[in-house]
């Protein structure tokens, strides 16, 4: 793939993972560039968790290779890759729930920064960026959902990523709350330069706010391109958005 | 910012406990002093690994390395005191860094059966080993002359100082690591933190005060055998930490000192110290699953008349 | 050639008590993701009711054999109801609580440990030679008591295993093990099926103890040896695994035996404890252990 001159942040060729006899994931490839918002969607089933925890070493890859920040990462550990800067969330309880919002995000400072001050001079930063600040001191697993799920984004962002890659965390929010989360997102991305990796279910959101979106279908891409693309391309409104307008 | 470590109170506290130890002459009144402080010692090393929700049952085993290194240590290789008190720490944690690495990757009931198993081989090794005195142990293990009117104000300051020490860590952002891996471990994993590493070390600067209290309690009582490091101990040791409250490092303290002196009490009574206790745990954890500060802490609460959020 | 088969057979001795100590222990982890160490202690309770009631018949002119059987039903029926008011006032508020539960039992450990010796008091209780007589199997010598523990707990394992895989409370109990959540949603009733599988685990127990009591010395702290072989084999063969606890209850068997005979006990048990650490570095949960 050609993607005037810039070099990727993320790249899988042939990546392909099966479990006993099934193919969760077969030969995907695709590429994360800096600073973009890459959607990752699909139906039920498509692969996306699997793809996640692949390109995050959390899945060892059957076949394939996965190359991050330019290195080969095939293989190696979680702990490997995220050092490298790919900090990724879960899909459910992505935090620590019996510690305070403050020490949550403090947390994601540890390993990449030095001196007690200076870590908590991230977190309130980060806090302040997520509109996290008036709920530092309350115990995380008592706040509502959509906190949490800043919360999340938080630990993640606060390690300073050059790649943060997010698993559905749009799920269960309200309007507001998704624009506002979008937002951050944004500012993510157009300040701090940090890629973002996207798995969503929210067809309208990945729409709005990714700059380029792959479609995985039965564990292969079935297409990848801008929004607009996507949006015209007729495999996917048949295999996908077909599927969610009927409904 | 700062995050209240209520030093004054620990340095108030600290100072007068150990005021109280000079004030003690009758050797009974010494000899409870000493395994309160003890006891209490072993029960915030076995909470220090509860940090990362693990039930670390190697403690006793570690006691017992501790144990047998600073009675060895003084009786044939006749090493200075001090030397040999510090030994039986860093023996006792070298030892669990060797075992931490095979066994922290296992978690939860398999962590806990193999440190039960751990402790009973140990006790084997003893038992078999005729320089260590086999079933009938080692005797004679004395603290120099000098420091025999000093002991309970010593052994109080040792252990004073390795728990106060503990509670610096446990509120360091090194403690937010433990308890982060207690609360959701992948979390921890997914912003660069080694946690198989940060296991390791908290296992390991637990079994050192571990195996300092076993330094003190071979001093102290003189005599060791294997039998003193059963699973028995960690058993106890989790007593106080269940009836204190776990949620705060003063609740093994508190249960340390309660159980210890009711316990001999009741022996005092002609009780039977294994019932004592054994109905202290099931009640504590089926009637206050928080412990005594616990207990303390949300009557404070209601009387100040809001649900304050301990957060930390 | 001979001292082998005399080996095999003491494994399979030993194993039997063993095979039916971890399946207890596997299947109340399974159900009930609890570790009870309490659970030496009904084991214990049975051999001691046992050893109790055969003396007290046998020395009113009872004959042994009927004055046995009685004293099974009573130990058994003991050690149940001792078990039934563990779960009931105890293990039932603690399910999936791992710490929790685990506290629990010992604090019924110290208990127990202190009950039994207030009234069984320390001493050894001798029981009455129950079937008299040796058997020869391929050259080696077995008395007929040892042998008859090993066909009932053949017997006992095998009614489990069918009652587990045929019966419809064994299939309720096998899909709690796997995934609890589903086999709620598909109707199965949790807190009946967690009594079902403590009660079995129990009976396990009681049966393992009533059945040592004659060609074992019983004391209060029998259950205590067992115990720690019989986690030892769940660890090995995996907890919550039903063929895992027989496998390594096997292992541990013929390592202590054979280790015994050829090195010496205390070399047995290390290398016992050796042969977890292994299995544990290969396979973090156990030989057949799930995920």
């Amino acid at each position: 793939m050609q993607h005037e001159g810039k070099e990727a942040l993320l790249r899988t060729e042939g990546l392909t993972r099966r479990f006993g006899g099934l193919v969760a994931v077969s030969d995907v490839d695709f590429d994360i560039l800096p600073g973009e918002i890459l959607g990752l969607i699909g139906p039920n089933g498509a692969g996306k968790s699997t793809t996640f925890n692949l390109i995050s070493g959390f899945y060892k890859p059957s076949a394939g290779k996965l190359t991050v920040f330019g290195e080969n990462c095939t293989g190696k550990s979680p702990l490997t890759i995220s050092r490298m800067g790919l900090v990724r969330t879960f899909q459910h309880g992505s935090l620590m729930p019996s510690m305070s919002v403050r020490d949550n995000i403090l947390l994601g400072t540890i390993h990449g920064v030095r001196g007690a001050g200076k870590r908590r001079e991230r977190a309130a930063e980060t806090a302040e960026m997520l509109g996290l600040t008036p709920y530092l001191s309350e115990e995380a697993g008592t706040l509502p959902h959509g906190i949490q799920r800043l919360v999340s984004i938080g630990i993640a962002f606060a390690a300073r990523p050059r790649l943060l890659c997010l698993d559905e965390p749009l799920t269960g929010l309200n309007q507001t709350e998704v624009a506002n989360t979008l937002a951050v997102l944004e500012k993510i991305r157009d300040e701090h330069g940090c890629s973002v990796l996207l798995v969503e279910h929210n067809m309208k959101a990945v729409m709005k706010v990714c700059d380029r979106i792959v479609v995985l279908h039965h564990g292969q891409v079935l297409a990848s391109g801008t929004p607009a693309e996507i949006r015209a391309d007729k495999s996917v409104i048949e295999a996908y958005l077909g599927h969610r307008h009927a409904n | 910012m700062g995050e209240n470590l209520k030093l004054p109170y620990w340095f108030f506290g600290i100072a007068l406990v150990l005021g109280a130890t000079l004030l003690v002459s009758d050797p009974y009144v010494a000899s409870v002093v000493n395994i309160v402080s003890i006891a209490a010692l072993i029960a915030v090393s076995l909470r220090f690994v509860m940090l990362i929700g693990e039930l670390n049952f190697a403690t006793a085993a570690f006691v017992g390395i501790g144990a047998y290194t600073a009675g060895s240590a003084i009786t044939i290789l006749e090493w200075p005191f001090l030397v040999a008190l510090v030994l039986g720490g860093i023996v006792a944690a070298l030892v669990s860094i060797v075992f931490g690495y095979i066994t922290l990757r296992t978690k939860g009931p398999y962590f806990l059966l193999i440190g039960f198993a751990f402790t009973e081989a140990v006790r084997i090794v003893y038992s078999k080993s005729m320089v260590l005195g086999g079933n009938s142990g080692m005797v004679g293990i004395f603290p120099p002359i000098a420091f025999d009117p000093w002991m309970p104000t010593f052994v109080m300051a040792v252990v004073a100082l390795m728990i106060f020490g503990l509670y610096l860590l446990e509120r360091s952002d090194f403690g937010k690591i433990l308890t982060a891996i207690r609360d959701n471990e992948d979390v921890a994993r997914t912003v660069g933190l080694n946690i198989l590493f940060v296991k390791i070390a908290c296992f390991a600067i637990a079994s050192f005060a571990a195996g300092m209290a076993g330094s003190l309690h071979a001093v102290t009582n003189n005599v060791i055998s294997p039998g003193d490091f059963s699973f028995l101990l960690a058993a106890f040791a989790l007593a106080y930490v269940k009836v204190g409250g776990e949620d705060n490092i003063v609740g093994p303290l508190v249960g340390a000192v309660l159980l210890v002196v009711l316990g001999s009490y009741a022996l005092g009574l002609g009780g039977h110290e294994h019932i004592f206790y054994g109905a202290a745990v099931i009640l504590a954890v089926l009637l206050m699953p928080e412990g005594i500060t616990g207990l303390l802490r949300r009557g404070r609460d209601r009387l100040m008349g809001k649900g304050k959020r301990h957060a930390a | 050639m001979q001292i082998a088969i005399q080996l095999i057979l003491t494994s399979l001795q030993i194993g039997a008590v063993y095979i039916l100590f971890s399946l207890g222990l596997t299947i109340i982890f399974g159900v009930m993701r609890i570790v009870n160490f309490a659970h030496g202690h009904l084991f214990a309770v049975s051999a001691l009711v046992v050893a109790t009631v055969v003396s007290w018949l046998a020395a009113r002119g009872f004959p042994v054999l009927p004055a046995y059987l009685l004293a099974v039903v009573a130990g058994v029926a003991v050690s149940m109801a001792l078990g039934y008011v563990m779960y009931v006032f105890g293990f039932k508020y603690f399910q999936r609580d791992m710490v929790g539960s685990f506290i629990l039992s010992i604090g019924l450990v110290l208990l127990l440990d202190g009950i039994l010796l207030e009234i069984f008091g320390g001493a050894v209780r001798p029981v009455p030679e129950i079937l008299p007589g040796n058997a020869e199997i391929l050259g080696a010598s077995v008395t007929i008591q040892r042998l008859f523990l090993c066909a009932m707990a053949i017997l006992i394992t095998a009614i489990l295993y069918w009652a587990l895989t045929k019966t419809k409370l064994g299939k309720a109990l096998r899909a709690v093990s796997l995934d609890h959540e589903a086999a709620m949603l598909q109707g199965v009733p949790y807190n009946r099926m967690a009594l079902a599988g403590f009660m079995i685990a129990a009976a396990l127990a009681a049966l393992a103890g009533a059945l040592i009591a004659p060609i074992s010395i019983v004391t209060p702290v029998i259950g205590a040896d067992y115990l720690i072989k019989g986690f030892i084999a769940v660890i090995v063969g995996g907890l919550g695994s039903i063929p895992g606890a027989i496998l390594g209850a096997l292992f541990v068997a013929a390592i202590e035996t054979f280790g015994g005979f050829y090195l010496d006990p205390t070399s047995a048990t290390i290398a016992i404890f050796v042969l977890v650490i292994v299995v544990l570095l290969v396979r973090p949960k156990g030989l057949l252990g799930h995920g």
